[in-house]
């Protein structure tokens, strides 16, 4: 750790490393999670699920599961009273498969049962006759195939023109990389608690990401009006973008209707994989040109994706894996194909970086190449084609905000190395406990990266967030439904009430939806988002007391202000001093407000388009030691510098650092879910195989503060860059100390033992 | 993740284990640390009708000299074989590598003889135990015997253990200071090895418990397996690399997600040059 201090202030305004309200219960384990939710008379939910990647559904005979004794109910598609499709935005996904199921995993009935064993037992019961089709698996296959859904195959073709795409610069290179499927791999499974409520409608507390969402795609499937469907946000334990689409709230909340019981549904380790998507595989290829001096000159792209079974997010995937494919790099000349597609394979969404991450790989590599064949170092390479406030990305918009991409690149690149492989501590040789690889048979290498992508919604989506704050004798109370996934939200809120009114205590309202949407946790929105309405509202409240204040002084509120908790005047002879919380006694102040960011616009035909709000970058080196021998890799350091535009707590920011370097070190070498025949080989941590403590590297991080103009406190969303160029700077350093290509993730250790990476 | 339903007795001495056992037949399970038949049943791979809980039989659990052995009680957990002062002096291997087993909270419950008795091919302790020329001490309603460990591992999972015999110790020879290694090899920290190699090279004639090397591997076949061609080889006078080129001789290893049967070849004659390296001449 370099430059943050990690001390702690309970209480602590903007800038200040504020302690998180939920950090104490969750580390002592009285936090309450989804899965700890319970009530009365509840029955316990669960879902039966397609064995098979494609079949037609002959019949459903659900008799049987209902004699068994404790099963309350058995739905299927045929009970559902409205929509049978849900979908984050378009509904293309059955809740219940009806003629046809296209992926292993599909839902096809849900029980009700007073055990969860009778619910288990049910679910054996019920007796699915299928016919097993012939799966499309291959993504390269599936725009041509016949469709498998009546809405095709293609999620989204997106082709990006600029420039002349024929220019070719004297220097080369082109290649073919591969990214592997990886989980959000959260600990918490997906839980909820339905609850029938005594006006037909139905309260639900479950773990999301976007409460609103999830209530319309309720609503529609129930036939109830959004309003009669209440949610609220039980404990969620991570999300990483796999708990933006529904998973199991529309399940419990028909079950409740139809047994007028509360129904919990906690999803095993297992289903947890089958029940939510999964990050995007990719194919991509690559040609960069260049001058001799490693200029670029020209950019080609082709990008495959292959978003599984239905749509899901992959829409707009494909518009960030294809806009920011280049890289933070300047290109005149470019032509970027992307393509998502559908297929039988398990489906593919929403996972922190979004369709950066798989390009970020393949454009690394590329640099790399064009450093080695221009005789360019690796960071000078980056250096010279840095893109900077006032350049065209390659949808030809002007970046208009904060972008210090050289920076990052020189600060990460100044951090202090770990020493050498001789010297260091056994325990961090390759071999996870530092046991197999003795030092004579280690090689170091070291690696660079950078990435970047935009924060929020893009191409004209109308996105926002509502907040309330309200003021009473000096306590402050906000409401807002953000989901806090883990983030800190729920930090800031306060640290952003504390600010703004000067006072110490604010409570954090429950997230549930008694208030407008604050959108969804992810993107790297909500800090900007609900960060922005919150600070609003209370900026609201803020005015409102000043006025009461000088209306009672008879002065101009203008003249007031609010410092170290007092309010005070500006002109000394008003001798107005008093403390927030005894300047309005007994008066209530309260104001709710909706914040938006900037109107954005579609991509034309050619890809062209001022699309994105605000852009964010990061760079990455690593410091890798491998046995080549076994293909034992040890990550030794990853060094940061991370532009975060202005960092609202540090020590949260060094937090999503640390998270998201043990994400991208996961892609790098060890996280896939390994299918066969579309089915999931590795649903459970034995198997799918997450960093643990002892596999982390040393972190060093700088924090690049240039504040972005228009952002709530200059502030930049911060969960998203470390995964992006973490996974590249890695695969850089195996390269360097290996030789081999590693044109894959994750790294296999038989790609480096046996040169199966080659 | 929810077991089958079962029955649970839980036995005051190893003789009230095996009339436990006598009674209830094959359906019937001993449960020690838990952590292994445990997560079996989760995934309901095993459903005993009867799970009979040793854990508390206090005078298995043990480790003390008895002459050119030692003698380890079935109940001896883990963690307490990879701090024993006698074991890091007698026998250094056994210590090291049940310093690798999981983690710590698993060394904490798990016990040698359920490891043992388990006979899982990618357990790291089984593997100790054919390379040093343990033997298993058993007892049933009949009495009191011995299995050599190269006796012992019967199959996938299946050991010469009689489902009314209890397992009881474990006695290792004394390395009497010949040269020893263990390595194993993970994707990461904590894992099952994904190929291991336990080696023990004795100068020839040297000590009471004699000459040779005893060379085992974790997970290169369908059960715990030593590796014949290497002693061999190593016993005609080959060198550690000619040797270590026979490790997956005449085996034929898993594949599974983590390595293919080719890589798991390559890794055992890696891994078996470097153990025998380290064990020395």
């Amino acid at each position: 750790m370099s430059d943050i201090a990690t001390t702690h202030a309970t209480k602590g305004t903007i800038g200040e490393n504020a302690s998180r309200p939920d950090g104490g219960p969750k580390v002592r384990g009285e936090f309450a999670f989804s899965g700890d939710l319970w009530a009365d008379g509840m029955l316990w939910g669960r879902t039966l699920r397609s064995p098979h990647p494609a079949a037609r559904i002959i019949a459903i005979d659900i008799a049987a599961a209902l004699r068994i004794p404790g099963v309350h109910a058995v739905v299927t598609a045929a009970d559902l009273p409205a929509s049978v499709n849900y979908g984050l935005e378009w509904r293309d996904q059955p809740v219940f498969a009806t003629d046809v199921v296209r992926y292993v995993g599909e839902p096809v009935a849900a029980v009700a049962a007073d055990h969860p064993e009778a619910a288990r037992q049910a679910c054996e019961a019920i007796d699915v006759q299928y016919e097993p089709q012939v799966p499309l698996l291959d993504p390269a296959e599936a725009a041509a195939a016949p469709p498998i859904h009546p809405d095709g195959n293609v999620f989204r073709q997106l082709t990006i023109r600029t420039g002349d795409p024929s220019a070719r610069g004297p220097i080369v290179v082109e290649g073919a990389y591969e990214v592997g499927m990886q989980d959000q791999a959260f600990m918490g499974p997906e839980a909820g608690l339905a609850i029938p409520a005594d006006d037909g409608g139905i309260d639900l507390i479950v773990s999301t990401q976007w409460l609103h969402n999830d209530r319309l795609q309720v609503a529609e499937c129930l036939g109830l009006a959004p309003e009669k469907v209440r949610l609220s946000l039980g404990g969620v334990g991570g999300a990483f973008g796999a708990r933006e689409d529904v998973s199991l709230q529309i399940h419990a909340c028909l079950l409740a209707q139809r047994t007028a019981r509360p129904i919990k549904i906690v999803y095993s380790r297992e289903e947890s994989f089958l029940g939510h998507v999964h990050r995007h595989p990719a194919r991509i290829w690559m040609r960069h040109s260049a001058e001799a001096d490693g200029r670029l000159v020209s950019f080609e792209a082709r990008i495959l994706l292959d978003g599984g079974a239905y749509r899901s997010s992959s829409y707009h995937v494909v518009a960030n894996a294809t806009c920011f494919s280049a890289g933070p790099y300047k290109v005149e000349n470019a032509l970027a194909e992307g393509i998502g597609v559908r297929t039988n394979n398990p489906p593919c969404g929403a996972m922190r970086g979004f369709g950066a991450v798989q390009v970020c790989f393949a454009h690394e590599a590329q640099m790399d190449k064009l450093a080695e064949a221009c005789g360019v170092d690796p960071v000078e390479i980056r250096l010279r084609n840095a893109l900077a406030t006032g350049d065209r990305l390659l949808t030809g918009q002007v970046i208009e905000g904060t972008l210090p991409v050289a920076r990052v690149i020189r600060e990460a690149a100044a951090l202090p190395l770990p020493p050498s492989p001789e010297i260091a501590d056994p325990m961090t040789r390759p071999g996870g406990a530092g046991r197999t690889a003795d030092a004579a048979h280690v090689r170091r290498g070291i690696g660079f990266a950078v990435g970047f992508k935009n924060l929020m919604y893009a191409e004209g989506y109308m996105d926002g967030s509502a907040a309330r704050c309200r003021l009473s004798d000096g306590l402050a109370t906000v409401t807002c439904a953000a989901a806090e996934v883990g983030q800190g939200f729920v930090t800031l809120a306060q640290q952003i009430a504390r600010t703004v009114l000067g006072v110490e205590d604010v409570l954090l309202a429950p997230a549930d939806t008694s208030i407008g949407s604050a959108g969804s946790s992810s993107a790297s929105r909500q800090t900007w988002m609900s960060g922005g309405a919150v600070e609003k509202a209370c900026q609201a409240v803020r005015a409102a007391l000043l006025q009461h204040v000088a209306d009672r002084h008879g002065i101009d509120p203008a003249q007031l202000t609010i410092t170290d908790g007092r309010v005070t005047s500006t002109d000394a002879r008003d001798s107005i001093d008093l403390a927030v919380a005894d300047a309005a006694p007994g008066v209530v102040f309260e104001e709710e407000v909706e914040y938006h960011h900037r109107i954005t616009h579609p991509l034309d035909d050619d890809g062209q388009g001022d699309a994105h709000v605000s852009l964010v970058c990061a760079a990455h080196r690593a410091v890798v030691d491998v046995d080549p021998d076994l293909g034992l890799i040890r990550v030794v350091q990853v060094a940061t510098a991370q532009d975060v535009g202005r960092a609202l707590n540090p020590l949260q920011v060094l937090g999503q650092i640390e998270g998201g370097i043990a994400q991208g070190l996961g892609l790098a070498t060890m996280e896939e879910l390994t299918l066969r025949n579309g089915r999931i080989l590795n649903p459970s941590f034995t198997d799918y195989l997450i960093p643990t403590a002892l596999d982390m590297p040393e972190v060093l991080a700088t924090l690049v503060e240039e504040p972005e103009p228009g952002a709530p406190f200059g502030a930049k969303g911060v969960g998203e860059p470390p995964t992006i160029s973490s996974t590249p700077a890695i695969v850089a350093a195996l390269r360097a100390a290996t030789g081999k290509a590693l044109n894959r993730v994750p790294v296999r250790p038989q790609d480096i033992a046996l040169g199966d990476g080659e | 993740m929810i077991p089958a339903s079962f029955d649970y007795r839980r036995a005051a001495s190893a003789d009230e284990a095996i009339a436990l056992l006598t009674e209830n037949g094959d359906d019937a399970k001993l449960l020690a640390g838990g952590h292994s038949l445990l997560p079996l049943m989760k995934l309901r791979l095993a459903r005993p009708s009867v799970l009979i809980d040793i854990s508390r039989l206090a005078d298995l659990s043990y480790i003390r000299a008895d002459g050119d052995q030692i003698a380890i009680g079935a109940l001896t957990r883990h963690h307490d074989v990879e701090v024993s002062e006698l074991l890091a002096r007698e026998v250094p291997l056994l210590p090291a590598a049940a310093g690798q087993v999981g983690d710590p909270q698993i060394r904490h419950r798990g016990t040698i003889g359920g490891s043992l008795a388990h006979g899982d091919p990618a357990s790291d302790l089984p593997a100790v135990v054919l390379a040093l020329g343990g033997s298993m001490v058993v007892r049933g309603p009949g009495g009191e015997r011995s299995i050599p460990a190269t006796e012992f591992f019967a199959g996938f999972m299946e050991t010469a253990l009689a489902a009314d015999e209890v397992l009881t110790e474990i006695r290792v020879p004394r390395l009497e200071g010949a040269g020893w290694s263990f390595q194993k090899f993970n994707r990461r920290a904590h894992d099952w090895a994904i190929v291991g190699v336990a080696a023990v090279r004795r100068g020839a004639g040297s000590g009471a418990n004699g000459g040779g090397a005893g060379v085992a591997l974790v997970n290169m076949a369908s059960t715990p397996v030593r590796a014949t061609a290497v002693e061999e080889a190593l016993a005609g006078g080959a060198s550690a690399t000619e040797a270590a080129a026979h490790a997956a001789d005449g085996l034929d290893p898993p594949s599974d997600i983590n390595a293919t049967p080719e890589f798991r070849r390559h890794l055992a004659q890696v891994l078996v040059r470097r153990a025998l390296e380290e064990a020395g001449a």
